[in-house]
């Protein structure tokens, strides 16, 4: 006889399934192969663990699902190349320890990870939703011995839908295939949807949780022109002494501390006094303290042409680029440089010229931080030759070149 | 399940003795054209060294493929791959003929030839710093030494490995396989250590100032793709014949598909580790290796390893039904053998190639001559014996084996 | 099946050449249900639980509370220093990232590789990953420093129109992580939705029916989801596997692709891999041993589950001792004489005494698994687990703190000391860790039932009727 699942007083719908039980994999796989045979198409059969073989008894086509997860995957791979081209190589470019902005082999792993990352959730999300789940009330679950479902209880459930379901017939063929009782289970009266106060409640704190990222988004899009904000100011506002700034700490009140009597700096000490200052004892020094030749000469001309010779002119007249722009703007505190021909500067010891160099000289900027020691000697001896230059006479010639010259 | 019993027509019959015919044949006339040709170059046999160097190079990959799926087998004790470990079985246990062919090449760097290894000439020391410091490890008489050691174990190992099944063929217990699958993690142990240090040895130090501690694993992950490849187009030869169609089926050519993309993903994994590693951190000493291989038409091979040794394939195998359909298998197995002499001509023959990527006809009658005699030893040690280990304990499991 | 009953021994075999059953106890269905739902449905947890869970507490609360002390002191309380700006941060995390292996490693590789015996042991392994995952992904956010612009590592439109650097690798390994958890926490979900059905349709309580009924989703075991579930869980497996690979290459990336003697060598992805496999495997051995005990799963967990981890342990460690050796032959091979610094200084340097601890935790103590008796016994296994785990920590060390504080300028060479701070954080992460494993131990079950269920020799058509079929009190 056909029990009705529901026996309580509860309002009965329209019939779901007639659902038999098994014992045993054997016994319900059989059972499925037996009703695929009978032309069903619309059963299910409910076990507590995948039943190997099972879909071929019960006649299920294969699911879609891969494509599905192929078609996720392949979109997370362009994604994360789109993502890192656009963000690194369009939007925001800048060139970072030697590596193109936008270059593959730096972008296979992050395009690797969105790609796994895009697959499983398309696997695991379309597992559910091929599934029609979550579904918290279904009309099997009113069967009185469904919980062995879960547990060790094997059911086969022919659904009313069935085109060739027949209340009769169908029960007939299912008595002959188990031992159990068969059950009826009808579809509840309530049709089990969740309460519309709930999804109203759902869709309130949905809407609400939306709300910081439309005001985020509505900023990007604003102009402000109040400071911004600071949630640890530590960082910004740190407490600390500025330069040239006074600090009680110290005996003579300066922020800054003056190195230590006697600090050399690497590579400067000065061990030969007329190398390093230009001076023998308390006067200039008038020899240069290098050998002077060909080469020394040329590092000279080198050195001049670059830091001299933009004021000081390429002969030395004080007619470098930056002086005759200075003039013909005509710049009130321009200061003009000297002209190194001068009986002043031609007068000049070569320790003097050296300290100038070094150390520099009214409006001249010093030069020590750039211009190594051995250059700055090398240059004194150039502005020498440079000097000789335009002050020679034909005693100054060799004798054996002063033909050549036509003298 | 199998109707025809699975140890009928498990022998090579009549089909061994014209395949030693035919593969001596071959090997013969194409060794001796290979030598004459090579001659002729007057570059003091350099050309074809490293033709030579290939040939054996592919096919000991094979075989050390082959090694490494056997003692796998016995190490986790593995049911399905009862019916295709014999063939994998003769192929190692072939190692035997590689070590023959190539032993002229170590000889010849022992002697102090650098045409192959460069640092086998004792003047290239005192060119090249960096070789100098490497001189205690990098000489002809150590490194033949290494050579001895890596290929004695090989084929103790494996002549080992197939001596006890076959005794388990004809044995009444089941001690033989025993004794396999007791033996087989130190054997695992040795076949790790000799394979990494042959790999420096024979291939990394074809350029000896450069180094790459990956080096082994990628050579290993090559080996077992030749190994998996060739096992399939084997099977699939000699299914044509009508042999070992009563034990080897779908469901076992379909796990072998799934190595076959297994390994294929492993190698781009490493391949990719070691390529990026060293385009990261652009140390001149280690992109000079790469930069031969991305000059000039060597580009074309290098873009070619990237699409044809990875991509392509790794897309072709993905599915299921591409590894259960036997032409699509047999394609890309022979597709995947194809990259893999590819792959090994990028890894050797840059140092000899001056006008670009070009395979000479060295290449390609050393690789006949040694295919040949390869295939001679594998019939030879392939006799007229089952080619199913009918013995097995676990040949029923193999035989009613079924993917999920 | 490759586990099925096929053998066919010859009648003379020394030994049997059946598979051997997976469980042991002659279990049918219904008894691997009220076996693994028992743990969870017993009114009080064993007295040693919340001695255990007290423990374990108290260590979250001093870890919550350090790290809330670091919030709002800043970086400054660790020892990290000049020259090593990495120290027992990265170091811990890269410890517990390669703790978090072990988990998808079981449900994934062994599942492809169809390795049944993994049913027993995945789901615990699997809460272990993401627990792990947990304390790990804790430490590169503290480190940050200011934790509140931690979301500048994603790529989040935001008021600076910049974007993060993806060229990186500390960026890949944002990605790599989060990622992993992601995936981890899906499949370990995905697996865990039957057995919450399980639950549900066993529970007592209105509260526990309703709580567990919620997170089941409606799941009533028809074949037809069940073919879909397979295979989502294949897929998922498939994607696991290669993202086991690339988390710890990834890792390995952020030292690899430097310039720093001792971190870029082109080995690191495979060999960290590997170390990670090894470390979590031991973990899992660590805790799973004190598990089955406690809760009664002896006959789910058998010596033989345990057995087979150990020798993943061996053939890993072997692995990584090989990858000690390749590192170090090709540091000399190489010829840079930084290289060879580096590793010379490993050996013998001021950490030296680091280093040799790591080869015999590492190396030397997983190669007594060669003896089955190591193997199977309960107390020496969890001994060489637990030195393994604290090789591990120091392989990391090594790495880390040694090439920092010796690198190419001598002038730049420092010493690395934790504070306690650092002492306590780590400790508290063994806190967060296990207090997250008890009460998974708790609440959840602890081996997957319906995975298990399927290796019962019950669950095959035309099995011997009548095995599992036995009728219960619950019908």
């Amino acid at each position: 006889m056909l029990e009705p699942a529901n026996t309580a007083a509860a309002p009965r719908g329209k019939l779901h399934a007639i659902v038999a039980e098994f014992d045993d994999v054997t016994a319900v796989t059989e059972a499925a192969k037996r009703v695929r045979d009978a032309g069903y198409t619309q059963f299910d059969v409910y076990s507590p663990f995948p039943i190997h073989g099972i879909e071929r008894a019960m006649g299920v086509r294969s699911t879609r699902l891969p494509w599905i997860v192929l078609a996720c995957g392949l979109s997370g791979t362009a994604g994360a190349l789109l993502l890192q081209w656009w963000t690194n190589a369009v939007d925001y470019p800048f060139k970072i320890s030697g590596k193109p902005l936008f270059g593959i082999p730096a972008a296979i792993p992050i395009t690797f990870e969105l790609t796994v990352l895009f697959s499983a959730f398309a696997a695991f999300l379309g597992m559910f939703a091929l599934n029609r789940l979550p579904r918290h009330h279904h009309p099997i679950f009113e069967h009185p011995r469904f919980k062995r479902a879960t547990d060790d209880g094997f059911f086969l459930a022919i659904e009313a839908a069935d085109t060739r379901f027949d209340a009769n017939r169908t029960r007939e063929l299912l008595q002959s295939l188990s031992s159990h009782p068969i059950v009826a289970c009808d579809e509840p009266a309530d049709d089990g949807a969740t309460p519309r106060w709930v999804r109203a409640g759902l869709v309130s704190v949905a809407v609400v949780a939306l709300i910081p990222f439309a005001l985020a988004l509505a900023s990007r899009f604003q102009d402000s022109s109040k400071p911004p904000f600071h949630i640890v100011g530590d960082m910004d506002w740190q407490t600390r002494y500025r330069a040239q700034a006074a600090n009680p700490h110290y005996a003579d009140g300066r922020a800054m501390r003056p190195d230590v009597a006697g600090t050399v700096a690497f590579g400067e000490l000065a061990t030969d006094q007329v190398l390093a200052t230009g001076k023998t004892g308390a006067d200039w020094t008038t020899k240069i303290p290098l050998t002077v030749d060909a080469a020394l000469l040329q590092r000279g001309r080198a050195r001049y042409g670059i830091y001299c010779a933009p004021c000081h002119g390429i002969a030395g007249y004080g007619d470098g680029l930056v002086a005759a722009r200075a003039s013909e703007l005509q710049e009130p505190t321009w200061v003009p440089p000297a002209s190194l021909h001068d009986a002043v500067v031609r007068g000049r010891a070569a320790g003097q010229l050296f300290d100038t160099i070094l150390n520099g000289v009214r409006t001249m900027p010093a030069y020590g931080r750039q211009i190594p020691r051995d250059d700055a000697w090398a240059i004194v001896a150039y502005v020498r030759a440079l000097q000789r230059s335009q002050n020679a006479t034909t005693e100054d010639v060799p004798p054996a070149a002063r033909a050549a010259m036509g003298l | 399940m199998n109707t025809i019993p699975a140890t009928s027509n498990a022998r090579l019959g009549p089909l061994a003795t014209r395949l030693r015919t035919f593969a001596l044949v071959v090997a013969l006339v194409a060794a001796a054209a290979g030598l004459w040709l090579g001659h002729a170059r007057g570059d003091g046999f350099q050309r074809f060294q490293h033709a030579w160097l290939l040939a054996c190079a592919f096919f000991l990959t094979v075989s050390l493929g082959a090694l490494f799926f056997v003692i796998l087998q016995h190490l986790v004790r593995a049911g399905w791959s009862v019916v295709v470990r014999r063939l994998a079985e003769l192929m190692a246990a072939n190692v035997v003929v590689v070590a023959l062919l190539l032993s002229p090449l170590v000889v010849l760097a022992a002697m102090g030839d650098g045409s192959l290894w460069p640092w086998a000439d004792p003047a290239a020391a005192e060119h090249h710093p960096l070789i100098a410091k490497k001189a205690a490890f990098l000489n002809g008489q150590f490194f033949a030494i290494r050579c001895a050691v890596y290929f004695g174990a090989w084929i103790l190992l494996s002549r080992w490995l197939l001596r006890r099944s076959r005794q388990q063929d004809e044995a009444r217990d089941t001690l033989p396989t025993e004794a396999l699958e007791r033996r087989a993690p130190p054997a695992m142990v040795a076949f790790a250590v000799t394979i990494s240090f042959a790999s420096f040895d024979l291939l990394m130090s074809l350029s000896p100032e450069w180094y790459s501690t990956i080096f082994g694993v990628y050579v290993f992950a090559g080996s077992v793709i030749a190994f998996v490849a060739t096992t399939i187009l084997t099977l699939r030869f000699l299914q044509s014949r009508g042999i070992l169609r009563g034990s080897v089926g779908v469901e076992h050519y379909h796990d072998l598909g799934k190595l076959l993309f297994a390994f294929t993903f492993f190698w781009g994994y490493i391949a990719f580790s070691q390529f990026m590693l060293i385009w990261y951190a652009d140390i001149p000493e280690e992109t000079h290796w790469f930069h031969v291989r991305f000059e000039g038409s060597w580009a074309y091979v290098s873009a070619l390893l990237l699409f044809g040794h990875f991509v392509l394939p790794f897309a072709g195998l993905l599915s299921r039904h591409a590894k259960r359909n036997l032409g699509v298998l047999t394609f890309w197995a022979a597709w995947m053998l194809v990259m893999h002499a590819t792959d090994l001509f990028w890894l050797i023959a840059p140092g000899v190639t001056h006008g670009g990527a070009l395979v000479d006809v060295l290449d390609v009658l050393a690789f006949l001559a040694v295919g040949g005699a390869w295939t001679f030893g594998l019939a030879l040690h392939a006799a007229d014996r089952s080619l199913v280990p009918v013995g097995d304990p676990r040949l029923h499991e193999s035989l009613a084996f079924e993917n999920l | 099946m490759a586990g099925d009953a096929h053998g066919n021994a010859p009648a003379t075999a020394s030994r049997s050449w059946f598979r051997p059953s997976l469980v042991e106890g002659d279990q049918d269905f219904a008894s691997v249900t009220r076996r693994v739902a028992g743990v969870v449905e017993r009114p009080k947890p064993p007295r040693a639980w919340y001695i255990a869970i007290t423990i374990s507490g108290t260590l979250t609360l001093v870890l919550f509370s350090l790290v809330a002390y670091l919030i709002a002191t800043g970086v400054g309380v660790w020892g990290n220093n000049a020259p090593a700006f990495w120290g027992w941060d990265i170091v811990n995390f890269v410890f517990w990232v390669g703790i978090a292996h072990a988990g998808t490693l079981i449900s994934a590789i062994l599942f492809l590789l169809r390795q049944h015996w993994r049913t027993s042991i995945n789901r615990a392994a699997e809460a272990m990953t993401l627990f792990a995952v947990c304390c790990a992904g804790l430490y590169p956010a503290i480190h940050v420093g200011r934790i509140w612009l931690a979301y500048w590592l994603f790529p989040v439109p935001n008021q600076m129109s910049m974007w993060p650097n993806f060229r990186s690798p500390l960026l890949w390994d944002v990605f790599a992580v989060s990622t992993y958890a992601t995936v981890s926490a899906l499949f370990w979900y995905m697996g865990l939705v039957p057995d919450l059905a399980t639950l549900r349709d066993r529970a007592v309580t209105p509260l526990k029916r309703f709580l567990y009924g919620f997170f089941a989703l409606g799941w009533r075991g028809s074949s037809r989801h069940w073919h879909r579930f397979e295979r989502a869980y294949l897929i998922l497996a498939a994607l696991a596997t290669p993202l086991v690979l690339s988390v710890h290459s990834v890792v390995s990336f952020d030292f690899a692709v430097s310039l720093v003697p001792g971190w870029h060598t082109t080995i690191f992805p495979p060999y960290f891999v590997a170390g990670a496999i090894f470390s979590g495997f031991a973990m899992v051995v660590t805790i799973m041993v004190p598990a089955r005990q406690l809760f009664g799963l002896k006959e789910l967990v058998t010596v033989r589950h345990l057995e087979n981890m150990n020798k993943v342990i061996l053939a890993t460690g072997s692995l990584v001792g090989l990858a000690y050796l390749t590192e170090f032959f090709i540091a000399w091979y190489g010829g840079n004489a930084y290289e060879r610094f580096a590793f010379l200084n490993r050996a013998l340097g001021p950490y030296s005494w680091a280093y040799w601890l790591m080869v015999f935790c590492n190396v030397v103590a997983p190669q007594f698994f060669w003896f089955k008796r190591v193997r199977t016994g309960l107390l020496p296994m969890v001994a060489v687990a637990i030195l393994v785990n604290v090789g591990m920590w120091l392989e990391r060390f090594v790495i880390v703190v040694i090439s920092l504080t010796r690198d190419y300028l001598p002038t730049s060479w420092g010493h690395f000391t934790p504070t306690l701070v650092d002492v306590f954080t780590f400790a508290g992460t063994f806190g967060l860790f296990f207090t997250l494993f008890l009460l998974f131990c708790r609440f959840l079950p602890m081996v997957a039932i319906a995975e298990v269920k399927t290796v019962l020799p019950a669950a095959h058509p035309h099995a011997p009727q009548g095995a599992a079929g036995k009728e219960h009190a619950h019908a």
